[in-house]
């Protein structure tokens, strides 16, 4: 569209001015020159027309459909539904097709349609390219002026600030002293060494200090002493957890997809515990972002895989499903990623311009499907929903060629197995053929016929036959004709004509069926019974099989599918496929050959022969045939030779299995992976049924606008280049505002996820970019910058002033107090009662996937009880857990910047009559008096345990006297521990222990 | 059990301020003396004055049909079986609808009480109150599936988690009885959409409701562990503990507001299971609500516990009957219905005489509403059920400012489609916003850069059903 590129050309234009470091007066427009009649026409015309009709909604006030025409760019631009014309073609241009209110869906002006001669004079105004003098008006990107946007305080780059001069402890200090003498203001004295350690134990790892701990810290004056113990906090696995749960807040982690039946997602875990370790390792956060936006690429690039790049995706595949069949609310699931991405790195809320340019920020609509072609361009793994409940779209952690090299080696031993059961088998197929030619010259024909569907044939052969040892007999059971082969119940019975001997194939074969192939006579004559693959002559069956369907007592030989043969060897019938009759034995042929049962002679004997062969399987149009035969050549030398291969193949394959078994897993992962690439268009209003323009994948305009270099992938690895390319500022700034906000109890920018215009300024600008700049430092690494954080005099001054003087701390002459999150209240909980489990967790139990069966009727709706640490929990997101929604935890379905804090009575009911906080406290007694006996030691010990101090003199007022009233003559040991179970409960019951100084 | 002297004097205290008027209202002074600040509950002024105190919601879950119980259609008894053709959600590419027909209700209506308003058979307990209703027959949804229409009815959001109504009057209104939740949710069963109906999502975690299920622990950690006395005992070592620590961080609000928390949370121990235990109520008041003495479950149980509640100064109660299943989502048969209705029919009726008789009408809203209608046609004419439809279906207001004794709206003659007077689920949230006295633009709330409000950019007040 002609138009289309004529915006296309301004943007770029303007676009590389942006780069350039140089922003623009005025727009840059490529309109067609304007004649001064064509002016003139548009003053005495055209103006008044508009003025009379449009501007009231399409005006500075109001920006109905995002569309102005109050200046020549805000008609050049267009509103969401794109440019409002096309100069010199009133046919193609919106503007005309709405005022002819010929279209149902746009109509304008809505109520009364212009005159004719109104809308002559637009049109012609259009034909004539429309001439439009009018300059002035600032254009505008979303939300506000360019102008605006430039000065805009977070899009500024960092510039490196200098620090105030003035004495002070650290450069961090200097600039809050700065701040403060501004305001007649002085930082408070150091916090006493058990509230610091306290404090900062857990402020890095979300736990309390053990009693020892805080001992040794009290006790040691050396000014190394907390910067030891910083760094030891800061190498504890615990940091990971309990900063890695920050940034689980931010991005919405759950365990389920969150739609209309709640999906579990059993491999959300590993994206979990990448965040964990992410952070223990001090992955830079430039990498962190870039993998959890495109980890999947780098991995697919290097040569040997890196299924932790792909697990990173998680950050995309674990935003939230919508609906009932999640495929058709897609839209819904990318806006969720584009709005928790830009809140959660930027600092932008990009959601809204969704359905409508940003109403406060530089965001337009086209900014948003920008982004959004890339997402739509992006494979999300798929959790099921109602009516589609399989997963399905998950992402392998290697690709083909990575797989295949990362297996190689443990593959290596299954190979040279493999290399030996080819050679037995080439053996073994070397002395199948002459021994076909063998029996083939040496065969006598006893009996032979076929049977039609569901009939049975019983024969007996009328003169008795002579046998050698080593000669065979073979009943061979085949296809008939055409009609394929079906299930064939054979009975066989051998009997010496003296009435010595016999061997029936019931008795022998079916109790110990999987015992041996060949098999066993009754009276113990080894490889007298050979269940054979008859289309190769004398080749066993090689493959056993018991309890087959996981039908006890089913049990079969068999190669492939078929040639198989099968016995029930239990008492009852068993119904699988067909319904075998207790005790029976069955043999099913190849579709393009039979399966036989042989009976190696062991003696030299005139045998009577009886046999039955029955259809085991009744109904259609199939049958068998069948064969007697009697080999009338000693086999005895040339079948133990197959003997011997047959049966170390078949017990060797349990090895291979086992081999096969004990192989690495190519697991799949809940992911993201490319999809199929294409811009996407905007969509009207943000519905999916009313697709308009397409818009280029690009960045940001106000960051840039940069356009895709490759349009052949998703453009998620320029994203992820856009969001930690130094030339945008959002991210760092965001980042180092983040950790002084969990450190210091509030942000330098107190909107944490608000960068922009309806945020809040930065309290300490300069601070902020210092930080910023420390960051690009420490190579965007986490753990210097807390320690520049923690080891500030700001962090160790005291919380005990007051607070009147600055009732938000804005300007943090004190230390701000806080109360436990919900994860520190329980973990801390378990820690002092001794139940915590320290390890790190791994997957839920959930049901297997094969069971699902969840719906909007019947959600997933299980809980995992653990006393792991509390972000180990499972976490549902249409069904919170009531104690982390009761104290305030995160939201699972929507970004947290920061938990809120309120206080309620309902609260207060779990101190006060909790089963687990009950049990908990007990605990902590029962370990509290098994290690002491005296009731002063005790005391110190509870106070260490739960408050970190010793009692002082005040406790020991009280709490004396207290426990004494727990005592009575009569049962003393059991009233003395209710006695200190209620003191315990007063103790982690209190502010004392609910609330850091 | 002895009770200690903290218990006595508090209950003493509690009862008397009770007594001294109807809704709770000795309490609310010296409440909104308290320290507002610090306490999100502290009940605050509505934007205009309104003589609503509390709401009562009754959500029946599944979807009520508008055709057999409120919204009489005779002409859809006259047409039945008739062919039509319309793009509806529900019916749309899907196997074995390719023709519809339009299938008569199974009930009769009658004109009843001096308005003469039509109620059908399935209702007739509340048909008796309809001169005390405004039944709107026009109410339309944006969703046809049940877990987006319910969200949509509770929170205004047809995907996204958003505040539910109830937090939000919460939020606009705070709290009379600091004893007791400010928005309660008796739900024996978790409904469509989970705890989000009746989650606080970005407002305050005191707004969220707070769940409600009869039985021996009706709310998390209520029932006492320990015997009054010894819990007393703790309570003042706490109080001891905690008032030391105080003493050196003076002008915490937060600490202050704690150890207050635990002080009502204690009376809350006795306040709420008072507040559900029916034993002193009147053999002929349990009969009113169809309850057998003793009785602990069932919707009269629901609809008792809600005025004793909102008795209480509890803000918002809401009712919800049944669950995510086994509900009035009748595909199969509309003998569910039939099944159904009885079991809130005298329930209902009974809460609105009882209101009534105790003066309640003026103070308290009651909203009986679902999350969508149900088709007035199927795939066949003998079809025993009917599908979901959000084009049209049928909500009742009574009481505090809504006028009585009307229809508000219409659908067409078939039912299908609301053309006279729409109310849109956004419309309805302002409407009921607005008898509370709250302006619903105003009530927004700042988050993510954002003012939200129940009805985000929506909404228009029905001025026409207020008194």
């Amino acid at each position: 569209m002609v138009s289309n590129s004529k915006w296309g050309g301004w943007l770029v234009a303007r676009l590389a001015l942006v780069l350039a470091g140089i922003w623009p007066a005025v727009p840059t427009t490529v309109a067609a020159a304007t004649a001064d009649d064509g002016d003139s026409f548009f003053e005495s015309r055209v103006r008044p027309v508009l003025i009379k009709h449009c501007l009231k909604c399409h005006g500075a006030e109001k920006q109905e459909g995002d569309l102005r025409l109050d200046t020549r760019a805000g008609w050049q631009r267009g509103g969401s539904q794109g440019p409002a014309l096309v100069a010199g073609k009133p046919q193609e241009s919106l503007l005309i097709k709405a005022i002819s209110h010929d279209d149902s869906d746009l109509k304008m002006p809505p109520d009364r349609p212009l005159s004719p001669a109104d809308r002559a004079t637009l049109t012609e105004w259009v034909n004539r390219g429309a001439p439009d003098p009018r300059t002035e008006g600032p254009v505008r990107l979303g939300g506000m002026t360019l102008d605006a946007a430039r000065a805009w305080w977070s899009f500024q780059p960092i510039q490196p600030p200098k620090t105030p001069a003035l004495p002070a402890f650290s450069a961090i200090d200097a600039f809050l002293l700065a701040k403060m003498a501004e305001r007649n203001l002085a930082p408070a004295p150091a916090a006493d060494r058990r509230t610091l350690i306290r404090r900062v134990t857990y402020d890095l790892t979300g736990l309390p200090p053990t009693a020892e701990e805080v001992e040794a810290f009290a006790q040691n004056e050396s000014p190394l002493a907390y910067r030891r113990l910083v760094d030891r906090l800061l190498a504890s696995p615990a940091y990971g957890e309990r900063w890695g749960r920050h940034w689980l807040d931010l991005v919405r982690y759950a365990d389920t997809a969150g739609e209309n039946s709640d999906h579990p997602v059993p491999q959300a875990w590993r994206y979990r515990n990448w965040v964990i370790n992410a952070f223990n390792a001090d992955q830079p956060y430039d990498a962190f972002i870039r993998d959890q936006v495109a980890g999947d690429l780098r991995a697919a690039r290097s040569e040997a895989g890196d299924p932790e790049a792909v697990v990173a995706t998680g950050f995309l595949a674990i935003a939230r499903r919508f609906g009932h069949d999640i495929d058709k609310d897609m839209h819904l699931t990318r806006e969720d990623v584009v709005d928790t991405l830009g809140k959660s790195v930027l600092g932008l809320s990009l959601g809204c311009a969704r359905c409508h340019a940003h109403k406060f920020d530089p965001i337009s609509f086209e900014d948003y499907y920008a982004l959004d072609g890339i997402f739509s361009s992006t494979k999300f793994a798929f959790p099921g929903c109602e009516p589609k409940q399989a997963q399905r779209d998950l992402v392998p952690a290697y690709t083909d060629a990575q797989w295949k090299q990362f297996e190689s080696g443990p593959r290596q031993p299954l190979n040279a197995l493999d290399a030996e059961r080819k050679q037995r088998q080439e053996t073994l197929n070397s002395l199948l053929g002459p021994l076909q030619e063998t029996t083939a010259a040496n065969t006598r024909t006893l009996s032979e016929g076929a049977i039609d569907d569901g009939k049975s044939a019983a024969f007996t052969v009328s003169e008795p036959v002579q046998v050698e040892p080593g000669q065979a007999l073979v009943l061979a059971i085949g296809p008939r004709g055409n009609h394929g082969a079906d299930t064939t119940r054979i009975t066989w019975r051998i009997e010496a004509e003296d009435g010595s001997k016999h061997w029936d194939s019931s008795e022998d074969l079916i109790r110990n069926f999987n015992a041996g192939n060949p098999h066993a006579d009754a009276q113990g004559n080894a490889r007298v019974w050979w269940l054979l693959d008859y289309r190769a002559g004398f080749r066993p069956l090689d493959e056993p099989l018991r309890d087959h369907n996981g039908q006890p007592g089913l049990n079969v030989w068999r190669n492939g599918d078929t040639p198989s043969a099968v016995v029930n060897a239990t008492d009852q019938e068993i119904a699988v496929w067909t319904k075998l009759p207790p005790q029976s034995l069955f043999v099913h042929p190849a579709p393009d050959g039979p399966v036989a049962l042989a009976w190696v002679s062991p003696v030299s004997a005139r045998v009577r022969i009886q046999a039955t062969v029955a259809d085991g399987h009744p109904g259609g149009s199939d049958g068998v045939s069948w064969q007697l035969n009697h080999l009338t050549t000693n086999l005895q030398a040339p079948l133990a030779a197959v003997a011997d291969q047959a049966e170390w193949l078949t017990a060797n394959a349990q090895e291979r299995a086992a081999l096969e078994a004990a192989l690495p897993k190519r697991d799949l992962l809940y992911g993201v992976t490319e999809g199929t690439p294409a811009d996407a268009p905007v969509l009207l209003r943000g519905d999916p049924e009313k697709p308009g323009p397409i818009t280029p994948r690009r960045w940001l305009e106000v960051l840039g606008g940069t356009p895709l270099k490759d349009s052949a992938g998703s453009g998620r690895q320029e994203l992820a280049d856009w969001l930690t390319s130094p030339a945008n500022p959002l991210t760092p700034r965001v980042l180092v505002n983040r950790l002084w906000q969990h450190h210091l109890g509030a942000g330098i920018v107190r909107t944490p996820n608000d960068f922009g215009s309806r945020g809040q300024a930065p309290s300490h600008p300069e601070l902020l970019d210092w930080l910023a700049t420390e960051l690009f430092r420490a190579n965007w690494q986490l753990k210097p910058l807390h320690r520049a954080i923690l080891f500030s005099n700001a962090y160790q001054q005291s919380s005990l002033v007051d607070p009147t003087v600055d009732p938000e701390n804005l300007w943090l002459a004190r230390f701000s107090r806080r109360r436990l999150s919900i994860e520190e209240l329980r973990d801390s909980l378990l820690q002092v009662s001794g139940t915590l489990e320290r390890s790190q967790g791994g997957p839920h139990p959930f049901p297997a996937e094969s069971s699902w069966g969840f719906s909007q009727h019947g959600p997933f709706a299980a809980s995992y009880p653990t006393n792991r640490r509390s972000l180990y929990i499972m976490l549902k997101r249409n069904r919170r857990d009531p104690l982390f929604a009761l104290f305030d935890g995160a939201d699972p379905n929507s970004t947290t910047p920061e938990r809120s804090l309120t206080t309620v009575p309902t609260q207060a009911l779990f101190f006060l009559n909790d089963p687990f906080f009950h049990e908990e406290a007990a605990k902590l007694v029962d370990q509290v008096l098994a290690r002491h006996s005296d009731e002063q030691a005790r005391l110190e010990d509870l106070f260490q345990r739960t408050l970190q101090r010793p009692p002082q003199a005040a406790d020991l007022a009280w709490t004396r006297p207290f426990l004494a009233s727990y005592r009575t003559p009569e049962n003393q040991d059991d009233t003395v521990r209710r006695g200190w179970q209620a003191l315990a409960r007063v103790l982690l019951g209190s502010n004392e222990f609910l609330y850091l100084d | 059990m002895d009770r200690s002297p903290l218990l006595q004097s508090r209950r003493t205290f509690l009862r008397s301020s009770v007594a001294s008027s109807l809704l709770m209202p000795g309490l609310v002074h010296q409440l909104m003396a308290a320290d507002q600040a610090a306490d999100p509950l502290a009940p605050r002024a509505s934007h205009f004055p309104v003589k609503a105190k509390a709401v009562i919601f009754l959500f029946m879950s599944g979807g009520v049909s508008h055709v057999d119980t409120f919204d009489p259609k005779p002409k859809l008894t006259t047409d039945h079986g008739k062919k039509v053709t319309f793009d509806h959600p529900e019916t749309r590419n899907r196997p074995g609808y390719e023709s519809i027909y339009l299938k008569k209700p199974d009930w009769q209506f009658q004109p009843r009480g001096a308005s003469g308003i039509e109620v059908s058979s399935l209702f007739p307990e509340v048909g008796g109150c309809v001169d005390d209703l405004c039944v709107i027959r026009s109410l339309h949804t944006s969703h046809s599936n049940h877990y987006n229409a319910t969200l949509g009815m509770h929170t205004g959001s047809f995907a996204f988690t958003r505040p539910s109504i109830g937090s939000w009057v919460s939020y606009g209104l705070g709290t009379e009885n600091q004893n007791l939740p400010s928005f309660v949710a008796i739900a024996p069963q978790m409904p469509y959409a989970g705890t989000q109906v009746w989650g606080s999502d970005f407002l305050p975690g005191a707004h969220q409701g707070t769940r409600v299920v009869p039985g021996p622990e009706p709310i998390l950690d209520l029932a006492q562990r320990l015997p009054t006395n010894q819990q007393a005992r703790e309570l003042a070592a706490l109080r001891a503990l905690n008032a030391t620590h105080q003493a050196d961080r003076p002008g915490d609000p937060q600490l202050a507001a704690r150890i207050r928390s635990f002080e009502t949370a204690f009376g809350m121990q006795f306040e709420m299971p008072d507040a559900l235990n029916l034993d002193q109520e009147p053999d002929e008041t349990l009969g009113l609500y169809g309850l057998k003495r003793g009785q602990t479950d069932g919707f009269g149980w629901q609809c008792l516990a809600a005025r004793r509640l909102v008795e209480r100064g509890v803000r918002f109660v809401e009712l919800i009957h049944s669950g995510s299943s086994g509900n009035w989502d009748s595909h199969g048969d509309m003998a569910d219905h039939g099944r159904l209705a009885p079991q809130v029919d005298k329930p209902i009726a009974g809460l609105l005489q009882d209101l009534k008789r105790r003066g309640l009408m003026d103070e308290v809203l009651v909203v009986w509403t679902t999350e969508f209608g149900r088709t007035p046609f199927n795939n066949t004419a003998d079809n025993k059920g009917r599908e979901h439809h959000n084009w049209a279906f049928t909500s009742w207001l009574a009481g505090a400012g809504v006028r009585p004794g009307m229809v508000h709206g219409a659908t067409d003659e078939h039912g299908i489609r609301a053309v006279e007077k729409p109310v849109h689920v956004h419309d309805f949230h302002a409407t009921i916003l607005h008898l509370m006295g709250l302006d619903h633009t105003k009530l927004t709330y700042r988050h993510a850069g954002r003012d939200y409000r129940l009805t985000d950019v929506h909404g228009v007040v029905t001025h026409d059903v207020l008194a």
